[in-house]
């Protein structure tokens, strides 16, 4: 194939050699078989490894208070706000993929949207923990849920920051509920090739008894096209929010109409990227090539692309507004973006996430999962950049000469970032081993329709 | 011998289950169930025509109003009845900042029906079902096609519809015993 060429409309999305038998049997013996793969092994102990550095990293700051961390006035949002935002954007991602594209019947979103949506669901503990740590008083974490208390202590929800923690704890819980409504059926194909005892007893309990009668599958189809007519609009709503936390503030760089949107942006790029990434080791992994193919990749480098591509415009505005108005205040603080002390991690957000991903319009990149993988993590590392730049350089150029000062993370601001990415990689790994990683029902009838064209 | 809960015939495409199904409904036989590893189009109202779909949407629909209802109901007990305080003479009653509250409560409501809605339509958890007992129906959910008459059918009668099933060629034909 030729460099410019991109995949023919109708390319197979799967291997023409899958058959409805060998696809439930490949995909259940991964969660079936006795032992888990040497890689597994070894990704899973490093995960651990850093999910407990996360712990050591917690027990300091939750004994010593939030001043191990390098924040200070006038910096006093670190490195963990910026990682929330970072986080729940990787997280909103998964239901992108997984709740959009199953809207628009895109069919590379059914072998993928599993993959999807276990990252999720590992990426969301890890935005929620971060807020909480922040809180100073984390024991009282619990005055942000809306119930009546003895003591009368109701919060303020007139605040973008309460706004915000029920966002995220209603988009944890509808995701579960998402998650688990799609997969009922394949649990049950799960409990129905279990050898063992024990397993059958595991995967019979959560499929619930799950028959696939035409009843079942009548209610399961109409009930998950609303969720996802509703996840869909729910992510768009999260994530926008996270954006009001900062427009809502009178800080320099934040008190933008785009904020909302621009934050959305950040999430379908650094989402896909993640999904990718995850997509080429789980493909590599499971041996999964003749179920999860370049079609599907192909597919998310447009994604990630069209992502790009937004961001970009988002950029844009973000410097045309400073630079065009009048406010001397505005452009001296965009003026300390991107040549002051933070500087470098200005351009660094604009290379990686921007620049680098053109790459994409060429279909050979498309088609070479090294660049892929490169180029994702590549916009990851970019998108947590971007985050930073927000979050801080805002902070420490504020209107008063007075109010200036650097922040700079200490030790432990990188260990709570390393611990978040092995809880992250603990549970995606737990997921890799107790369900099934494609959706099998899905790709059932893409199989057949492939075979009866 | 007991008598047994049904008989299954298992076909190995689509096209094959939806045929015999569709000459079973002529015949008269109205217990008829099919169980499939994907959905199938149009299969439960080949099998269901007169039966009305469970209001599925409506009930989601119903869960959206209430959440809602729930959702601005706190947050107006909160900053207007409970504990109200006057932020730069704002009304209590602020309802454009409790918009977010109320949607994200409205649409955690309306998922949640929908999840218990599904399941109880389909009159799920139920761990232990008779069909479970035959061994051909655990590739039913893999890559076979089956379709079940059960016993309680008037004119149910094994002979014959052993016939039927081979007669639109079911791989197998099995009895399914009621315990």
């Amino acid at each position: 194939m030729s460099v410019l060429v991109d995949l023919p409309p109708h390319a197979p999305v799967v291997a023409p050699g899958v058959t409805l038998r060998s696809l439930s049997e490949e995909v259940s013996n991964r969660v079936l078989r006795p032992g888990a793969p040497p890689w597994w092994w070894i990704g899973f102990g490093v995960s651990l490894a850093l999910l407990l550095t996360l712990v050591v990293a917690m027990a300091w700051l939750f004994i010593n208070g939030i001043g191990v961390w390098g924040v200070d006035i006038p910096v006093a949002w670190g490195l963990a706000i910026a990682e929330y935002v970072w986080w729940i954007a990787l997280a909103s991602g998964g239901t992108i993929v997984s709740a959009l594209f199953f809207l628009t019947r895109s069919p590379w979103r059914s072998a993928t949207n599993r993959i999807a949506e276990s990252m999720l669901l590992s990426a969301a503990p890890c935005a929620g923990l971060m807020p909480v740590m922040h809180l100073g008083r984390q024991g009282l974490f619990y005055w942000l849920f809306p119930y009546s208390t003895v003591m009368g202590v109701w919060p303020q929800v007139r605040s973008p920051l309460w706004w915000d923690f029920i966002c995220l704890l209603c988009y944890i819980l509808m995701s579960v509920m998402y998650y688990y409504a799609g997969l009922l059926p394949d649990l049950a194909t799960v409990r129905d090739l279990a050898t063992t005892r024990s397993k059958q007893i595991f995967y019979g309990i959560l499929a619930l008894g799950w028959r696939g009668s035409a009843r079942h599958w009548r209610n399961q189809q109409t009930v998950y096209a609303i969720m996802s007519a509703i996840m869909a609009p729910m992510v768009i709503s999260v994530h926008s929010v996270v954006g009001l936390d900062f427009a809502a503030g009178l800080t320099l760089g934040w008190h933008s109409t785009q904020f909302p949107p621009y934050f959305f942006f950040g999430a379908v790029i650094s989402g896909t990227a993640l999904i990718i990434m995850l997509t080429i080791v789980v493909r590599h992994g499971y041996r999964l090539q003749d179920v999860i193919t370049g079609y599907h990749l192909n597919a998310m480098a447009k994604i990630m692309l069209v992502g790009s591509v937004m961001l970009g415009y988002a950029y844009l505005w973000e410097a045309f507004g400073p630079l065009y108005g009048s406010d001397s205040a505005e452009r001296g603080a965009f003026l300390y973006r991107i040549f002051g002390f933070y500087g470098a991690a200005y351009w660094a957000k604009i290379a990686l996430n921007v620049v680098i991903p053109q790459l994409l319009w060429l279909p050979v990149v498309r088609r070479s999962e090294t660049l892929l993988f490169l180029i994702s993590a590549g916009v990851i590392v970019g998108m947590w950049f971007e985050r930073f730049v927000i979050v801080i350089p805002s902070l420490s150029h504020n209107y008063m000469p007075s109010y200036w000062g650097v922040y700079f993370p200490t030790f432990w601001d990188w260990a709570i970032l390393a611990g978040t990415i092995g809880l992250f990689l603990t549970l995606f790994f737990l997921f890799l081993r107790l369900v099934p990683i494609v959706a099998m029902a899905e790709v059932r009838a893409i199989v057949e329709n492939e075979r009866s064209k | 011998m007991s008598p047994p809960f049904g008989i299954i015939g298992v076909f190995t495409t689509p096209d094959a289950l939806k045929d015999a199904a569709r000459q079973l409904r002529s015949l008269g036989f109205r217990a008829v169930e099919a169980h499939t590893p994907y959905p199938i189009d149009g299969l439960d109202q080949l099998l269901r025509p007169a039966r009305r779909q469970v209001a599925l949407p409506l009930i989601m629909f119903a869960g959206a109003v209430l959440g809602g209802a729930w959702g601005y109901f706190i947050q107006y007990w909160d900053e207007a009845l409970d504990y109200p305080i006057n932020v730069g003479g704002r009304p209590h009653n602020s309802w454009p900042a409790f918009i977010v509250g109320t949607v994200e409560f409205m649409l955690l409501v309306a998922v949640a029906a929908g999840l218990f809605a599904l399941l109880a339509s389909c009159r799920l958890p139920r761990l232990y079902h008779p069909l479970f007992n035959a061994v051909e129906f655990d590739r039913a959910s893999i890559d076979r096609f089956v379709l079940c008459v059960e016993a309680r059918d008037p004119s149910f009668e094994v002979d014959h519809l052993r016939r039927i099933f081979e007669r639109f060629g079911a791989e197998q034909v099995a009895e399914v015993p009621a315990a």
